[in-house]
């Protein structure tokens, strides 16, 4: 009884916090500070979570306002307008990400000639972040991340390899195949596959390259959406421990592959810090005028069977 | 007229108020004004009345007004559209691989374009019409095949599903132009300099508006939703719209080409399309798989809250251009707001939920039914 | 007595191995009301389409209006004057009365080299043309779906006399209304008579066609026994032609020629 009722309690907070989050806005013009954080992922994507939870521990922590938007199904001329809306409405700062330069350049370098700081975090590249006039780039180099995973799988042994490409549309993220490859010292060919974003689309599509070419040694997927489903793949083909496996970024069942020996590594790009450090980058350079010189990679950071304790801890929530 | 001699005892005299009710955009008003009201009084100090919000929520009610009138006039010659969203994808990435892959002069990618899309919608109506099949099912098949082609083609050619540079392409261009301008220029430098519109502070453009001119994406939107306004409501064809979606047999029976109406208005649900995505790729010069996604809907919704029927014959393209607004300035409000945005979804299903509701107690009222 | 509008000789419609119509014949004359009487499968829906031009018939000769007719399609039927009020299919209840009026035959108001749907003149004449049949309107937008059975037929029947049909055929106008509607309906078919339109009016109930009819003619599987006029016959005489004149007979008794 006790506990209905304070899940009652608890459900009638979160449909008013939102409400509450309006009137902390409305008031907090002025003294206060207001980052709001552009993303490209759709409301589906669970990953950003972390990226959710980082700004909203760092804007608590140095009590300044901060705010997530995303285009609800992913469309990035969607989400064009939501960086033109966010400038609109003339906060400190906008985080975003820079997922298609065509589409996403124009709405950032309008705000950023508005006098609205602009740092690019996750997708994006260096010198696409000068060129928008952007303060800086926070995140992970995504070929260099590929190529270090890649001579670190040449190390081990690896010959052939697929990629579980999950947003085929992201050419960014296409990048880590093309490192990985590169890394390797082979041609990505064929080997990049398009998953989709279903489950068990991606488990089927998974279980036929594998049938129809016996002889790959090692699969690399590129976030938890293809992880999740490989990882049954291969367990269903009997082959989990002996295919030679790495992803990219991390999630509960990416930590508990890697604890059981399906998973080699995993290559944590560390959204948390990725959402986190602007917002600290951002309030120090708007109360004191101290900026970092360069830009800030949060990653890659191999995460393997050792050192998982503080993965699992705050795997899906910080991690 | 007026010398009405004996009235029937039974019918009571309706009141105004009651006439005004049975308005297809009844619904469509009242949510406007709820909307605004609602806006001005949570989000007024947020920057969503200035001219960067208004440009802001403008443009994106009226890409839904664009869709929203094809739509519109297809529902009312009973029909829906399924692959709207599908067709925004399929167009853009034509105009890429025409105009940028081959190179080909951009009025004729535009136009080549346009003739593929009409001509899908075409089949779309052909295939309705002849085969008596939902268009529901039938256009679910279209929106598969069109996203099908939309990834398929540019990674065959290109091996990527992105495709840019459509803006370098269409440089100097004259029909690009009347799709991806801006107009008013000057009207707007003067209000900039006349510190109404704030300008930019720094950069290559320091001392322009931040609201340089009126997007043609926001006239092809109010030039279409005249045009749909004027033809549904004042010509013969449009008679023949109400007509072919209110009672296909009966029209028929009265001489109504009700094959050739619905298969012109597929055709111009396309045309429609083609302009969203024509007007979106000059916009952002690059044309990828995933745009439109989901688009359809939206445009259906838009057409609902418009004061729309479902089942056809009804409905008003003024009610559809109210009701892009309002999804319009709700979609982007709420962030204006500053309310969680996973919680435009639920704003999103009350009002369309109220707006069905409404649409039934109207056709109620109409058709006498109790 | 003047010439018949339409003649039907000997008309046979076959569908595959199953004769609809085995040889009929009737003359329709203008300004009489023509009632083809039979029960349900009798060939009565076969016949009128093929007087409208829907279907081609197997054998036998049609003359309208003193030449052999052959029309192609329902709509050259229509423009010659030949117009059909079907009995559910004729009005869209969402539609005003006056888009209703002109669905199909929309009067055009041209503005250099635009047409638009003039309906300043849609309306007035449908008011005027409305309260001729006694129906009053609350205005000309008003919908269709807020008047009763009986006022529907009579809206499509003097849509159909004001576009120039010279021969109605009106397919059950009376089977689904009340009594009153029905003699609202009955007193419009008087007065299209008497404006000299030809009439045909598909009924299975003698005593609606007894209330309008000049002419009966009765079929019966695909045959007709003959064309009788006005006074020639009795309602129970009319019953019996349409049983077949047999199985009904038994029954009469029981339900008192009420049927």
């Amino acid at each position: 009884m006790t506990s209905k009722m304070s899940k009652l309690l608890a459900s009638a907070a979160l449909v008013a916090a939102p409400f509450l989050a309006t009137t902390a806005v409305a008031d907090g013009h002025g003294d206060d500070l207001t980052y709001i954080l552009v993303s490209h992922a759709p409301d589906s994507d669970s990953w950003w979570n972390t990226v959710k939870n980082g700004i909203a521990l760092a804007g608590e922590q140095l009590d300044v306002t901060v705010e997530y938007r995303n285009p609800p199904t992913g469309d990035l001329a969607d989400m064009a307008r939501i960086i033109e809306q966010a400038a609109a409405s003339q906060p400190d700062g906008i985080i975003t990400t820079l997922a298609d330069f065509d589409v996403l350049s124009g709405p950032i370098r309008e705000a950023v000639d508005q006098g609205i700081d602009v740092i690019i975090m996750n997708s994006g590249t260096p010198e696409q972040t000068r060129e928008v006039g952007a303060l800086m780039f926070v995140g992970q180099p995504e070929y260099d991340a590929g190529l270090a995973a890649g001579q670190r799988a040449k190390d081990d042994g690896v010959e052939s390899f697929v990629c579980v490409n999950h947003v085929i549309s992201n050419a960014v993220v296409a990048e880590r195949c093309r490192g990985f490859a590169d890394g390797l010292g082979i041609d990505l060919g064929e080997s990049m596959i398009d998953a989709g974003q279903d489950p068990s689309e991606i488990k089927n599509r998974v279980t036929a390259y594998l049938n129809a070419n016996p002889e790959t040694d090692a699969i690399l997927t590129l976030g938890p959406v293809s992880a999740d489903p490989t990882i049954l793949a291969v367990e269903e083909m009997g082959i989990a421990g002996d295919i030679y496996f790495g992803t990219f970024d991390l999630g509960d069942n990416i930590v508990a592959g890697i604890k059981d020996g399906t998973i080699q590594w995993g290559i944590d790009q560390q959204p948390f810090l990725q959402a986190y450090l602007p917002v600290v980058v951002l309030a120090n350079y708007d109360r004191y005028g101290v900026l970092p010189g360069n830009n800030i990679n949060s990653g890659p950071g191999f995460v393997t069977a050792d050192g998982l304790e503080m993965v699992e801890k705050f795997a899906g929530e910080y991690r | 007229m007026a010398d009405v001699s004996h009235t029937d005892e039974r019918i009571k005299q309706t009141s105004r108020l009651r006439q005004a009710l049975i308005r297809p955009e009844l619904g469509g008003i009242v949510g406007t004004v709820a909307v605004f009201v609602f806006f001005f009084l949570f989000a007024h100090d947020s920057g969503m009345f200035n001219a960067q919000g208004v440009m802001n929520w403008s443009v994106v009610s009226a890409q839904f007004m664009i869709i929203a009138v094809g739509a519109c006039l297809l529902m009312i010659a009973g029909e829906f559209d399924l692959s709207v969203g599908s067709m925004i994808g399929f167009a853009g990435m034509m105009i890429a691989i025409f105009g940028v892959t081959y190179e080909l002069p951009m009025w004729i990618a535009i136009l080549i374009t346009f003739a593929i899309c009409i001509a899908f919608g075409a089949l779309n109506g052909y295939i309705v019409v002849k085969t008596g099949l939902p268009s529901f099912i039938v256009t679910l098949a279209t929106l598969f095949i069109l996203r099908g082609f939309t990834i398929f083609i540019p990674q065959t050619l290109e091996r990527k599903t992105i495709i840019g540079g459509i803006r370098e392409a269409a440089e100097g261009d004259w029909l690009a132009a009347v799709f991806g301008a801006k107009i008013g220029k000057p009207i707007f430098q003067w209000l900039g300099d006349a510190g109404v519109i704030s300008t930019f502070e720094r950069g290559s453009r320091i001392g322009e508006p931040v609201v340089d001119g009126i997007p043609m994406l926001i006239i092809w939107a109010l030039g279409l939703v005249i045009f749909g306004h004027w033809l549904l409501t004042r010509t013969r064809f449009g008679n023949w719209i109400f007509a072919s979606g209110g009672d296909a047999d009966a029209a028929r029976n009265s001489g109504v080409p009700v094959t050739a109406v619905k298969i012109k208005m597929f055709m111009f649900t396309a045309f429609c399309a083609t302009v969203f995505a024509v007007c979106q790729v000059m916009e952002f010069g690059s044309a990828g798989a995933d745009r439109g996604l989901l688009k359809e809907f939206e445009a259906i919704i838009a057409v609902v809250i418009g004061g729309a029927l479902l089942t056809g014959g009804y409905g008003s393209v003024i009610g559809a251009a109210l009701g892009a607004l309002i999804f319009g300035v709700v979609q982007q409000g709420l962030f204006f707001a500053g309310v969680e945005s996973s919680l435009f979804r639920v704003f999103l299903g009350v009002i369309l939920l109220a707006a069905v509701i409404l649409n039934t107690y109207i056709r109620r009222i109409i058709t006498g039914e109790r | 007595m003047s010439e018949p509008i339409i003649q039907m000789k000997n008309i046979e419609k076959h569908f595959g191995s199953v004769i609809a119509l085995a040889g009929v014949s009737v003359d329709i004359f203008p300004g009489e009301c023509h009632c083809l009487l039979g029960d349900n499968g009798a060939g009565k829906s076969t016949f009128i389409k093929t007087m409208s031009g829907v279907h081609k018939p197997t054998k036998g000769e049609i003359v309208f209006d003193g030449k052999p007719m052959n029309f192609a399609r329902p709509r050259n039927a229509m423009a010659a004057g030949i117009a059909t009020v079907h009995q559910h299919l004729a009005m869209i209840p969402l539609m005003s009365v006056s888009r209703n009026f002109f669905m199909g035959n929309e009067p055009i108001r041209k503005i250099g080299p635009i047409r638009l749907f003039d309906h300043e003149h849609a309306n007035t004449v449908t008011m005027e043309a409305m309260k001729k049949m006694g129906i009053n309107l609350r205005g000309p937008d008003q919908a269709v779906g807020t008047l009763s059975g009986g006022e529907r037929q009579t809206v499509a029947i003097s849509r159909a006399v004001h576009f120039g049909a010279k021969v109605l055929i009106l397919d059950e106008p009376t089977s689904a209304l009340g009594v009153r509607q029905t003699s609202n309906v009955l007193a419009t078919i008087d007065k299209v008579r008497k404006e000299g339109v030809a009439v045909v009016f598909i009924t299975h109930n003698v005593r609606h066609a007894l209330a309008v009819g000049d002419r009966f003619t009765v079929l019966n599987r695909g045959t007709t026994l003959g064309t009788a006029k006005k006074g020639e016959i009795t309602a129970e005489e009319l019953q019996d032609m349409m049983a077949g004149g047999q199985e009904l007979a038994v029954l009469e008794g029981s339900l008192g020629g009420t049927v």
